[in-house]
């Protein structure tokens, strides 16, 4: 019988024992402090508890305080599973898969940028396409867009968009190795051709910044962050592509949990052996579409260099727009980590979560390899995104993982009655924040009020130990899908 | 209005109600269509064919919606009447009428990345069905 009982482990820590719901092979574990706690949708907490229920699941199922429902893992998730007897599913990513965010320093600061703002904004909005219906500027045929899927990030900077100096800033050097072309279908193919350099919509963004505090000193300065400087935060993925190789696995998986004889309290967990060809298959097709992912965000910034240096009639040296870092929070990696003292390999899924590798890890490149790894965190568009930096307690704990936003707190519907009869451009206007959308509603939709407060988020991984505060970034302009 | 939007947290979903099985196919399809753009701006000048296969009602509404799905973000095809040609055995077949989506007559509104499992229901009480989806936004 499921005994539905929570258990406070301390002050930024939950456990769902074993007996929350009957089947669970592990505990839950959800990070969060007690306000938090009070908004926990009990169909989320559900679904961390049916992700502890997968063969070979390892240590806890985890969500991060950013958690809400999803569909069938929790957004805010993390579980790993064994490389023998454990699974992959395509519901551990999502369908927006490598949905990410990356960050772009500069040499300006906020007062330099200002006067420029709405023109500059402009300009990014024709020159990177946002919203329903919308294309990139770039059509891409199939040879091109095989290259695309196996080169990611280094794709782009090979058809001048970016160098090699950006490549070692994004994880996994924007590009996973491992991506096959041929476990593509022609639906997404078709999807992919026309929306490299888009945006897409909903949560997605491109967000003109500056920096306002800093709580790490040190970190700030070998991240190269400092006060009153503006950044760039880039929130998208791999537009229709992904989806598409979401949604063709999807049904690969309803046929192998029949196959492979796998029991599931929620069709949207469907998974398959980790070694089975389905699940081998997946990760090749997902592998090509988080490198999708990494060229669509590398093109993105490219165009928005251009902006900059178009707006501001500045050269590139001068403008000093470098890559901060570029995190994937909707992915599934083979990675190693220690269980019971012992180095193993797992199965990671992170889905609306980030990797927050601790300093010292070898997959981090040598600029950040005493700091950790950086984390970037959007918020909503009125209140601010935080940069973090990964600890060795997140390595302990978490697989090295941390939380990705946010979190919404009202459903869309809800947030567009409660925008009726204001303007949220207009209030936006007010607290110094210019938004240009695609969409009316969208606006609505993605209002502050919609969202947990990220603040509050951010503490709770920052107090818990599995990141480090060392930034936080205040909107001034944002496009918005 | 054979459909209504659904309230769910973070995402958008459809109820859809028909006669048959067809018909509450054909009115989650139009409702699908009302979440992406406002369908009165919305003309018939072309017409599309789509099938999807699947060996449940379920999975055949799913697969259906997501052909949908893939047509309007691949070719930009927005439909306002779907006519169900065929279903059972199976298979769904069915013929759309619409036209391209235009961002400078078609207002923007949800853009759909799938239609999902996740609380998907068809019923039937009464004789009439009730289907439930709820999309990926």
């Amino acid at each position: 019988m499921a005994v539905r009982t929570v258990k406070r482990i301390d002050e930024y820590r939950i456990e769902l024992p074993q007996t929350y719901v009957p089947g669970m092979r592990v505990k839950g574990i959800i990070y969060l402090d007690e306000a938090l706690e009070r908004g926990l949708e009990e169909k989320a907490m559900i679904q961390v508890a049916n992700v502890a229920m997968l063969p070979g699941i390892v240590g806890a199922s985890l969500a991060m305080p950013d958690i809400h429902m999803g569909y069938g893992f929790a957004i805010g998730g993390v579980a790993a599973f064994s490389m023998e007897d454990g699974i992959i599913s395509p519901g551990g990513v999502g369908y927006d898969i490598n949905c990410g965010v990356r960050l772009l320093k500069s040499r300006l600061t906020r007062q330099a940028v200002a006067p420029a703002l709405r023109r500059l904004l402009d300009i990014l909005f024709t020159e990177i396409p946002s919203g329903v219906g919308s294309k990139g500027k770039l059509r891409l045929g199939r040879q091109e867009l095989e290259k695309v899927m196996t080169g990611g990030a280094l794709w782009a900077a090979g058809e001048g968009m970016g160098s090699a100096r950006d490549l070692e800033r994004i994880e996994s050097g924007g590009r996973m190795e491992g991506a096959d072309p041929s476990l593509v279908s022609v639906k997404a193919h078709e999807r992919g051709s026309a929306q490299i350099g888009s945006l897409g919509s909903g949560n997605h963004f491109l967000e003109i910044q500056y920096v306002d505090e800093i709580y790490d000193e040190e970190g700030a300065r070998r991240l190269g962050l400092h006060r009153d400087q503006v950044t760039v935060m880039i929130h998208t993925g791999s537009r229709g592509f992904g989806h598409q190789v979401c949604t063709d696995y999807l049904e690969v998986m309803e046929r192998a949990i029949r196959k492979y004889g796998i029991e599931l309290p929620d069709r949207e967990l469907a998974c398959a052996p980790v070694n089975s060809p389905e699940a081998q298959d997946y990760l090749r097709a997902m592998r090509a579409a988080a490198n999708y992912a990494w060229a669509n965000r590398q093109a993105i910034m490219h165009w928005t260099r251009q902006a900059f240096m178009k707006t501001m009639g500045m050269g590139p040296e001068d403008l000093g727009m470098e890559m901060v870092y570029d995190v994937a929070h909707n992915i599934a990696k083979i990675e190693e980590h220690v269980v019971n003292g012992k180095k193993v390999k797992l199965a990671v899924h992170r889905k609306g979560a980030t990797r927050a590798f601790a300093p010292g890890h070898p997959e981090l490149p040598e600029a950040y390899r005493q700091t950790g790894q950086p984390v970037l965190v959007p918020g909503d568009m009125g209140r601010a995104s935080f940069v973090l930096l990964g600890t060795r307690r997140a390595m302990d704990e978490t697989w090295g993982s941390t939380c990705h936003g946010a979190g919404r707190v009202l459903s869309r519907h809800e947030a567009i009655r409660r925008a009726r009869g204001r303007s949220i451009y207009r209030e936006l206007e007010d607290m110094g924040i210019i938004v240009i959308s695609a969409g009316r509603e969208t606006l609505a939709e993605e209002m502050s009020e919609a969202y947990k407060d990220i603040s509050n988020v951010v503490d709770v991984v920052h107090g818990a130990g599995i990141s480090k505060k060392v930034a936080r970034l205040r909107p001034m302009g944002v496009v918005k899908g | 209005m054979n459909y209504e939007a659904l309230d769910v947290s973070g995402d958008a979903g459809i109820r859809a109600r028909g006669r048959s099985p067809e018909e509450a196919f054909a009115a989650a399809a139009t409702g699908m269509y009302s979440l992406i753009t406002d369908l009165a701006g919305v003309q018939e000048k072309k017409s599309i064919e789509v099938s999807a296969e699947a060996d449940s009602l379920e999975g055949l509404l799913v697969g259906f919606l997501n052909e949908l799905v893939f047509h309007f973000d691949a070719y930009g095809f927005i439909g306002r009447r779907v006519e169900i040609a065929r279903l059972g055995s199976g298979q769904v077949r069915a013929v759309v009428h619409g036209e391209e989506f235009d961002r400078s007559r078609h207002r923007p509104g949800l853009l759909i990345k799938a239609a999902t499992y996740h609380g998907l229901k068809i019923e039937n009480a009464g004789g009439l069905w009730d289907a439930e989806v709820i999309f990926d936004i």
